[in-house]
Formats: structure tokens, C-alpha cells, sequence
């Protein structure tokens, strides 16, 4: 800073020199700041959020200490801004763009960044010493709450930043997060807390759950700055050129490779966006074989790929190096990121506010347009597409509900400041009310978070030899032991991930980067796969760690990691439900709706297209036994609690087996007997009521409940995953988490984390609401049952989806007895239909 | 309650759905790893397993004595979890089970959690030995591995095995796997789970359904 220069005019200068001008919003949220208050910023990505966060913090050091400079790190200032990001990829690249202005200003601030990833040296200093400045996770901010000291730590400091607080907000790193901001505002009161976020249909509770509420359960006053109003966005498609050759179902789409071959010649640099990082692999390859003049200038990035790598690629597209790269949401978040000339998205967009995000990654030039193409991979997603942009253009987007105080978290947190100097409980409680989520925590759920983490359960119930936190004489409650205080801080956080290991050359050693082990336990050495676009060949696993050489020939399977598929949401949902109904009345408006129509016309004459306020179930026998198909069109999320719903209460009529195949347009049942369909409509099916009853029974049923305390169980710490690449707990002390919820089911069924799991299916997985809300909108309309002859292009998708739940009333026994009795052997799927193949079919029907 | 008559080597032995096996001729069950104390060792590590798992193996083994008339058991290893399991409570209880069946010859045949886990107390009065035990044309051991001149019988794997039918059901079921020279036991205690098995084509396995034991074509089923 220049002598006698006023903070303002620095800041200015430092904003000119790289010859831009702040933005009207960085200057309302540096005011707002410089006057105490807190708030949230919302505007796309690449807009200019970080520096409206950070030159408030800046200005204010400048306006009350203008003459200190130092560069030497011990003498930095004390902790002053905590910055939080959900990613611990991102954490480089912030520290880079905090740095800027700090080090050109002469502020006497050292800015690090401290998660997982830090190495040891560094974390051993920052335990001495904190920097000015430290971006980190919510995860690591949880383990510096641990510490002893922690109260101390935080003496100076003023500001927390949470940036892309959407990403964070809907799960339970956000919960954590809010418990985490409780605990900071305790210790300084004046705290300022500034998010920043894309834009939601919800922004006010955004900002309601990221401030906290007041002793009357009031919201904090927080300031809602919206930044730059995004420009305009166009959305449009690679559309095939004939449907004869598109394919029905799939997650892949190669068909339409020369499709976008050339589109990514008609632009300068590329991004591909694709849904899964199998998918991204698979396109990679048929790119870089494609034989384009750019063909040796594609690069990959996901998340599974080793940083090293990832950052190569970030580097090649911000140098120009890079023409194309193919990438999963990895690159959907990400300060200070080049934008591209062009934007591909493969497979359907699946939210409104993922497509503006993706296609605001292009077109940064001033006044110019974003544009995203979309690459549809089979038939249905050009509907998909037609929908977003309808719904687009009416400004619709997509809410993100923050939850309501799920317990084994709190029950985390409580063991967390138990060992990070120990709680008094009414103090605890009135620090965790604070919080959006748990503000109407009631005293007996509270209760019981101190009855877990004290003696596993009620006083009559009590677990004998377990404790994980108890009260000293003077009623504060402390962790007990060294081994629990250690495996608690091992096991800290919300994110359950499978168990992968590192894969890595056999010469040289060089690390490629991660694959789950379920992947990998299927391969025999010698075997062949492709994993960072490359082809490797498996050698063996040691030391946690799967070893391989580079394999000639690029052939192989590409490893799937699990992870969540993306539902439609239920705004998207909404749009397709209306095109699909314009389609019914011949409307065919958009170049998706034109092309998609001979499948839609055929699945007309076949059966029928559903009215917006019509509910279509299809019957239809193949070998593999007796199938309903059933289209709410209400995304997947939904269609799973109602297959579950629908077939419990068919069961309830006879013993039958289901297994369940649900997506975005519907779900299916399969049965070995027909269903009594009729009769389950006579008695209810559709009825909305005894849901109370009905739901949670068929969740259970469904084994739905068993498989989300797999989340519940890591977050209690009742399954110990511990860092990834570091091995596991003592094998004495393994059990999978479905193992510890059938004991939890037979032995204290009463157990709350059952009833959290239950609620967690209900209300987050399944929507609880939305489900309530469909049921109730198809009972009210009209029903139409048809029985088919063959799977309709609607059918076809669900028929070949081989991921499936089951639900049965047969006695156990009976069960297998039918399923290992010797009749017909078990029929492989029919292969996908082409349009050409059915050709023969539609002319026949055609009067 | 059905159980299942097999030849095992000659013998005739009846498989239980309580998950052991009846050998008549020698009025012997014989079960495999029971794993006690195996919540107890959670409960003690700062994880709240609920209690009641013990309890409920030993009365599921009641159930087997008194349905078959057994006077001995075979236990083929891993009867001890860990050496936490000496929680008072648990001890308590098998104690007071030991009471109620004082006649009822036991026999343990080490397996790798009991070497960790030290043997049971004396006041239990399990004989305990070191595996292979040969009694008829059997080894009794802990790992499944072959002997020379007897057919092993064996815990250790703790058996499972995924049962496909029509309309891809899948059910994943605890088993018996019997190979030409060893047979495996299904995991006797509560809390344990299961690992999958890749049965070879002459194997002959047997599921616990329920309160049934079926036996399972190995060429629809698998991993």
C-alpha cells in the first residue's frame, strides 16, 4: 500500500492494476462487512465472489493497522479469516487467489491451507501457530475443535467465509458445518459469517442455515447480495441425425461420437461434461481415438484421478495446451477457472441449476451468451432437454432443503467438544439451538445424544463396558480414554466413501490415482483395464495398494465408482410431465420434441403417452416373469419409495417376491407370479392414506432403512473407515454396517439411530413430501392400466436396469425353494431395441 | 424346525437350521465359531453394539441340544472373540448357561481368535485342543485345510452364498459348503457376517433358509 492511501483507493488501484473494476456487489458486501454485519452472496460461478468475500476482511485490516507489514511467517498476524470449501481440491487454488492481493498490498498476513492433503510438516507448524488466513474443510475445522486448546485458537478471529455454501447446505457436512459456526460464534460473538453460493430456489434459508437463529428461534440478521445477474444462456443439442440407429436406453451415448467430434471442431477449447467418471473414461477413449486433428490434446479429470494428474489437466486448459477435456462435476466448482469456448454436457442435465452451472463455464467475454450443447444418450433425454430448456425460459430452479437435526451428527459434534475442553450440557444445548437445524431440538432427543455418547442408550437399556464421553465430578463431560479420543478424531465427518485403494506403476511407483476396491477385488493378475485414459494392466495388490504396468492395447473394462446417481428434479420433472403431454396432443414444438417423436408416436400406438394428469401402469410378460411398469414421471428418488410402497401392498394380499427397478420416468415391478393388481387398486393402492403405516413398513421391507445406517453407522462411529490409504481399524473391531443393523433390529429395536435411518430414507433419499404429494396427484387423476405385448420405448430403460431392490411376503423358505426349483433357466435381458429393428412392427400396426 | 439328513464321508449326519450339524452315532454337535464376546469387545472400544448377542447364540444353541439329545460339543474354533470379551457381563452369562448344562461335554479346537484370546476360563471345564482332532473318518479343525486321511471339518470361512432365481431375485444366505475333502460350517454367533463363496462345481451346498436347511444347485448360484 502506498503511504497515506486510504484502504479504499488501495483496493481500487490493486483491482485497476489487472484492469478490472469492482463490481457494484463487492462494494455492498465490503460496506456490509466493515459494518459488522453477516450475509450470503449468490450469483454463477466465476463472478467475482471470492474477492467480494475477501477484500472486506482486507479493507479492515488496512483501515486499523496501515503501517504494519512483515514477511517473515512467525510474525504474520494470529488467525483471523477461517475459509471453508467443501473441497479439499479446491483448497490450492484459493490460497493461491487469497494470496494476491495480500502479498501486492504488503499485508502482513500468511494465508495456508490445512485438510486433509496438508502434509505433515506444515500441520505440525500450524499446530504451533495458525496462519492469518486458513482454508479449510468443515471436516478439519471439526478436528482443530477437538484440541484442548481450542477455545484459545480463535482469539482473533473475525471472519468465517463458507464458499460454495450450496454444495454444503443440503447434507450433513453443512449440518456440520452449522454446528462448527455455533461453536465459533460462542467463542467470539461478533464473528461475521459470509457464504457464498450459486443461486437456489431457496436462497433466503440458504442464508437463515448459515447464520443460525437467535435465543428466540429467530433468524440472525444477515445481509442477500445477489452478484452479477447471469447473462443469457442457450441451450441446445446434438440432435442424431436419424432416430433408425438411437438407441432406447444407456448411460453412454457413443453413438453420437461423430456428432460431437465435430462440434468440438467448430469451437476453440472444450469441456465435456459427462454424469459418472465411468462415462467420462469411456468418452475420453472414443475421443481420443476419434481421429481429430486434436486428438492428442484431450484431457481427463475426475475426481478418482490422482491431483498431480488433475492439476496438469487445469493447467493445460488455463496454458491453451489443452483443446478438449472430459470431465465429471470435478470441474463444476473451482475458483479462478479458465472459461472455454464451448460446453458439451452427455447424458441428461438432471437439474436446472447443474445445466446453468456447467454452461457458465463458457462464454466469459463480455456481453457473450453461455451455451451449453446437450448430448442425449438415448431416446428419452431429448425430452429431458426440451423440458430444461422450457422450464429455463420460465426462470425455474431448483430448491436445496437444509436438514432437520439428525442426531448421530450432534452426537459426533458432542464428543467432538467433549475432547476439545469438555461441556457443561445445558450449555451445549443452548450453543447447539443456535443452529438452523437443530433449533427445535426437543430435551429428550437431547437426552438421548447424551445418553449414546455416555452409556449407549437409556439408563435401562445402558450398554455395559461402553462409554465414549462421560461427566467429571463437576458434571463437564470429557472423553474418557487416549484410544477413544483417537479413533474419534480418525473418524470425524458425514462422507461415506467405498473403500478404494491407490493404484500405482510397478516402475517407478508413480501414483495414478484411486479405484474401489470392489473393482478391484474381480481382477486376476494379468487381466486388463482403463483408468486415467490409459490402459494398465493389474499386477497385484500390496500394501493397499493395487499395482499395475501399461497393457499394449486399450481394451479392458473401465472401473465403476459407485457414488449417487443423479434424480431428476422435481422442477425438471415437472417440465418433461408437460412435454410428454404436449406430445399426447400431437405438439411437437422444440428440434428434441421433432425428433424424439417417432419413439413417442410408438409408444402412442403401443400403449399410450401419459397426460400430465394421468397415471400410465403397463403389464407385460416376458420370460424373466410378469412385469408393471409404472410412470409418474417424478424423477428417481420418488419412484423408489413408491416401488417399495406399491409392491409392500401388494404383498400385504399373498405372498409374492418383487425385485424393483425404479428411474426418472417411472418403476418397475417384477414378480414371478402376476400381480393382483386390480385387487391392490380396490384396497388402496393409490390411496394416501395409511402412508404413516405403510411407508416406513415398506421401507423396511424393501431393505431401504438397512442400507442408509450405513450412513448413520459411519457418522455414529459405529463402522470405522478411517483415512483413506491408511488402513482400517483393528481387525477385532470390523463389522459392516448391515451386520450391526440386523443386531440393532433384533436386539434394541427401539435404538434411535434405526429411527434416524429410517427418517434420513424417508425424508432425504425419498423425498418424503414429493412422495406424498405424487400419490396424492395420481389418485386424483386417471388411472389407465394397459396390457402390452412387448416392453414400450418407456419400459425399455427400466427392463435393462440390472441395479435392483427386492420385497417380498413369501416365507423365507418357500422363497428359495421357488427360486432354485429347476424350471426354465433364469433369461438374460433382451438387447436393446433400435429404432430399425422395430420397424417391421410399427408398419404392422399402422392401419 | 426341519432339518436335513446328509452322508458326510460315509457317516449320516443331519444339518441343523440353528446352524450346526447333528452326528448321531457319536450324539455330538458340531458348531463353529460362536464369536463371544464379540459385541462386548465393541462395547469396550467406544462402540455401543447392543447386548443380548450372546445370550441369543446360547440359546439357539439350547434349542439344537434339546431337539437332537446331544451330550458333547464340538466347537471348531473362534469361541472367544477377542481378549476383551472377559467383560463381567458376558462372563456372567455364559457361566450361568455353563450351570444350567453342567454334563454336556465341550471341546474346543483352537482357532486364530483364540490364540489371541487366550482360553476360556477353567471354571467353563472346555476341554480345549489343538486342531486337527481325528474322530471317525473326520479331522476337526479351525482353517479349512486338507488333511491326509480324514475329511475335514472345518469354520473359519464363515459361508455364505447368493441364491438367484427368475426376474433377478438374489438372496444372500448363510451356508454349509461341502467340498470333496473339507466341509465348511456356517458362522454359529450372532454377530457375525458372512463371506461369499465361490463353490466349485462338485460342491454341495446347503443355505440356511429361515427354519429350513436346502440344499442349493451351485451352477445358479455364486458370487
Amino acid at each position: 500500500m502506498v503511504a497515506g492511501e486510504a484502504p479504499a483507493d488501495a483496493i481500487e488501484r490493486w483491482f485497476a492494476q489487472r484492469t478490472w473494476r469492482p463490481f457494484a456487489f463487492q462494494r455492498e458486501v465490503w460496506s456490509a462487512y466493515l459494518g459488522g454485519e453477516s450475509g450470503l452472496v449468490h450469483a454463477a460461478t466465476g463472478t467475482g465472489k471470492t474477492y467480494a468475500a475477501w477484500m472486506g476482511p482486507v479493507l479492515e485490516w488496512l483501515r486499523d493497522y496501515p503501517r504494519e507489514t512483515t514477511t517473515r511467517r512467525a510474525h504474520a498476524a494470529p488467525l483471523r479469516v477461517l475459509w471453508l470449501t467443501p473441497l479439499r481440491a479446491l483448497a490450492a487454488d484459493t490460497v493461491d487467489a487469497l494470496r494476491r492481493p495480500v502479498e501486492e498490498l504488503g499485508l502482513p498476513w500468511s494465508v495456508e491451507s490445512r485438510t486433509g492433503d496438508t502434509p505433515a510438516p506444515v500441520r505440525a507448524r500450524q499446530r504451533e501457530r495458525l496462519p492469518t488466513a486458513l482454508v479449510t474443510t468443515p471436516e478439519s475445522l471439526a478436528l482443530l475443535l477437538t484440541r484442548e486448546d481450542a477455545s484459545t485458537l480463535f482469539d482473533d478471529l473475525a471472519c468465517v467465509v463458507v464458499d460454495e455454501w450450496h454444495e454444503l447446505m443440503a447434507s450433513k457436512r453443512g449440518v456440520q458445518t452449522e454446528l462448527c459456526l455455533a461453536r465459533l460464534r460462542r467463542f467470539q460473538p461478533a464473528l461475521r459469517t459470509w457464504g457464498l453460493s450459486a443461486t437456489l430456489g431457496n436462497i433466503e434459508s440458504a442464508r437463515d442455515a448459515l447464520v443460525g437463529v437467535d435465543a428466540a428461534r429467530r433468524p440472525n440478521p444477515a445481509r442477500l447480495i445477489r452478484g452479477l445477474v447471469p447473462k443469457g444462456l442457450a441451450v441446445d443439442s446434438l440432435i442424431p441425425e436419424t432416430m433408425d440407429r438411437f438407441p432406447w436406453s444407456g448411460q453412454i451415448g457413443l453413438t453420437l461420437v461423430p456428432e460431437v467430434v465435430r462440434a468440438i471442431d467448430e469451437g476453440g477449447s472444450t469441456l465435456v461434461f459427462t454424469n459418472t467418471r465411468a462415462t467420462a473414461e469411456i468418452w475420453f477413449q472414443a475421443l481420443t481415438g476419434s481421429g481429430a486433428a486434436w486428438a492428442d490434446r484431450i484431457g481427463l479429470h475426475h475426481g478418482s484421478l490422482d491431483r498431480a494428474e488433475r492439476e496438469r489437466v487445469e493447467e493445460g486448459l488455463r496454458s491453451g495446451a489443452l483443446r478438449c477435456v472430459v470431465c465429471t462435476s470435478s470441474l463444476d466448482l473451482g475458483v479462478d477457472f479458465t472459461p472455454v469456448d464451448r460446453v458439451l454436457q452427455v447424458g441428461s442435465p438432471k437439474a436446472i441449476g447443474r445445466l446453468i452451472q456447467r454452461a457458465g463455464r463458457s462464454g466469459h467475454q463480455p456481453g457473450a451468451l453461455s451455451r451449453v450443447t446437450c448430448v442425449p444418450t438415448h431416446a428419452l433425454e431429448l425430452v429431458d432437454v426440451a423440458a430444461a430448456r422450457a422450464a429455463l425460459e420460465r426462470g425455474a430452479i431448483e430448491a436445496r432443503n437444509p436438514l432437520e437435526r439428525p442426531l448421530a451428527l450432534l452426537a459426533q459434534h458432542a464428543v467432538t467438544i467433549a475432547l476439545g475442553g469438555g461441556f457443561q450440557p445445558g450449555e451445549l444445548l443452548a450453543e447447539v439451538r443456535t443452529t438452523w437445524a437443530y433449533r427445535d431440538l426437543p430435551d429428550d432427543e437431547w437426552q438421548w445424544v447424551l445418553d449414546f455418547i455416555s452409556r449407549g442408550g437409556e439408563a435401562l437399556r445402558a450398554y455395559p463396558e461402553y462409554s465414549r464421553a462421560v461427566p467429571d465430578e463437576e458434571g463437564i463431560f470429557r472423553v474418557p480414554n487416549r484410544m477413544i479420543a483417537m479413533r474419534h478424531r480418525m473418524s470425524i465427518g458425514s462422507i461415506v466413501s467405498e473403500p478404494a485403494l491407490t493404484v500405482r506403476y510397478l516402475r517407478g511407483r508413480k501414483s495414478i490415482g484411486s479405484v474401489e476396491e470392489n473393482f478391484l477385488a474381480r481382477l486376476r493378475p494379468g487381466d486388463r483395464f482403463i483408468f486415467a485414459g490409459k490402459a494398465l494392466e493389474f499386477v497385484r495388490i500390496r500394501d493397499l495398494t493395487a499395482w499395475v504396468r501399461k497393457a499394449a492395447s486399450a481394451e479392458g473394462a473401465v472401473p465403476k465408482w459407485s457414488g449417487l446417481r443423479m434424480p431428476l428434479s422435481a422442477e425438471l420433472a415437472a417440465a418433461v410431465r408437460e412435454k410428454l403431454d404436449e406430445a399426447r396432443r400431437g405438439v411437437f414444438l422444440m428440434p428434441e420434441m421433432e425428433a424424439v417423436r417417432p419413439v413417442l408416436e410408438l409408444q402412442g400406438s403401443w400403449s399410450l403417452i401419459p397426460a400430465a394428469d394421468e397415471l400410465l401402469i403397463e403389464r407385460v410378460r416376458t420370460r424373466e416373469g410378469h412385469h408393471l411398469f409404472v410412470y409418474p414421471v417424478e424423477g428417481r428418488l420418488v419412484h423408489e419409495g413408491m416401488a417399495a410402497l406399491f409392491a409392500y401392498r401388494i404383498a400385504q394380499l399373498g405372498p409374492i417376491s418383487f425385485t424393483l427397478a425404479a428411474n426418472d420416468y417411472g418403476f418397475e415391478l417384477l414378480s414371478a407370479e402376476r400381480a393382483r393388481l386390480d385387487e391392490a387398486l380396490e384396497a388402496g393402492l393409490l390411496s394416501a392414506e395409511h402412508l404413516v403405516h405403510d411407508i416406513p413398513a415398506s421401507l423396511n421391507a424393501a431393505e431401504m432403512a438397512r442400507r442408509q445406517f450405513r450412513e448413520v453407522a459411519r457418522v455414529a462411529g459405529l463402522v470405522f473407515q478411517g483415512y483413506p490409504g491408511t488402513g482400517r481399524s483393528p481387525k477385532q473391531l470390523q463389522a459392516s454396517s448391515g451386520l450391526i443393523f440386523d443386531v440393532f433390529a433384533r436386539h434394541d429395536p427401539e435404538n434411535l439411530l434405526l429411527a434416524q435411518a429410517a427418517r434420513e430414507v424417508l425424508e432425504r433419499q425419498l423425498e418424503r413430501s414429493r412422495l406424498v404429494a405424487a400419490l396424492t396427484r395420481m389418485s386424483a387423476g386417471k388411472l389407465s392400466i394397459v396390457e402390452v405385448e412387448r416392453p414400450t420405448p418407456l419400459a425399455f430403460p427400466l427392463i435393462v436396469d440390472r441395479a435392483r431392490e427386492q420385497l417380498t411376503s413369501e416365507k423365507l423358505s418357500d422363497r428359495v425353494r421357488r427360486m432354485t426349483a429347476p424350471l426354465e433357466r433364469a433369461a438374460t435381458a433382451p438387447p436393446v431395441p433400435r429404432f430399425a429393428n422395430l420397424r417391421a412392427a410399427r408398419r404392422e400396426r399402422r392401419p | 424346525m426341519s432339518d436335513l439328513e446328509v452322508d458326510l464321508a460315509g457317516e449320516s449326519v443331519r444339518l441343523l437350521p440353528e446352524r450346526a450339524i447333528y452326528w448321531p452315532k457319536e450324539r455330538t454337535l458340531i458348531v463353529a465359531d460362536l464369536h463371544w464376546g464379540k459385541a462386548a469387545a465393541f462395547r469396550a472400544g467406544g462402540i455401543p453394539i447392543p447386548r443380548g448377542t450372546t445370550a441369543a447364540g446360547l440359546a439357539r444353541l439350547d434349542r439344537a441340544l434339546a431337539r437332537t439329545g446331544a451330550q458333547r460339543v464340538a466347537l471348531l474354533g473362534d469361541l472367544l472373540h477377542a481378549r476383551a470379551w472377559r467383560g463381567a457381563e458376558t462372563m456372567r452369562t455364559i457361566a450361568a448357561w455353563r450351570d444350567t448344562a453342567r454334563a454336556l461335554d465341550l471341546v474346543l479346537v483352537r482357532g486364530n481368535h483364540d490364540r489371541r484370546a487366550g482360553d476360556p476360563p477353567l471354571e467353563l471345564g472346555i476341554t480345549v485342543l489343538d486342531g486337527p482332532v481325528r474322530v471317525g473318518p473326520f479331522a476337526l479343525r479351525h482353517e479349512p485345510r486338507v488333511e491326509i486321511g480324514a475329511y475335514v471339518l472345518a469354520g473359519h470361512i464363515h459361508p455364505g452364498i447368493t441364491v438367484r432365481g427368475p426376474g433377478r431375485e438374489r438372496l444372500r444366505l448363510p451356508c454349509f459348503a461341502f467340498g470333496a475333502r473339507v466341509g465348511i460350517l456356517p458362522a454359529f454367533g450372532e454377530f457375525t457376517g458372512t463371506a461369499l463363496t465361490e463353490p466349485a462345481p462338485d460342491d454341495r451346498i446347503y443355505v440356511i433358509a429361515g427354519d429350513d436347511v436346502l440344499q442349493v444347485d451351485v451352477a445358479r448360484s455364486g458370487a
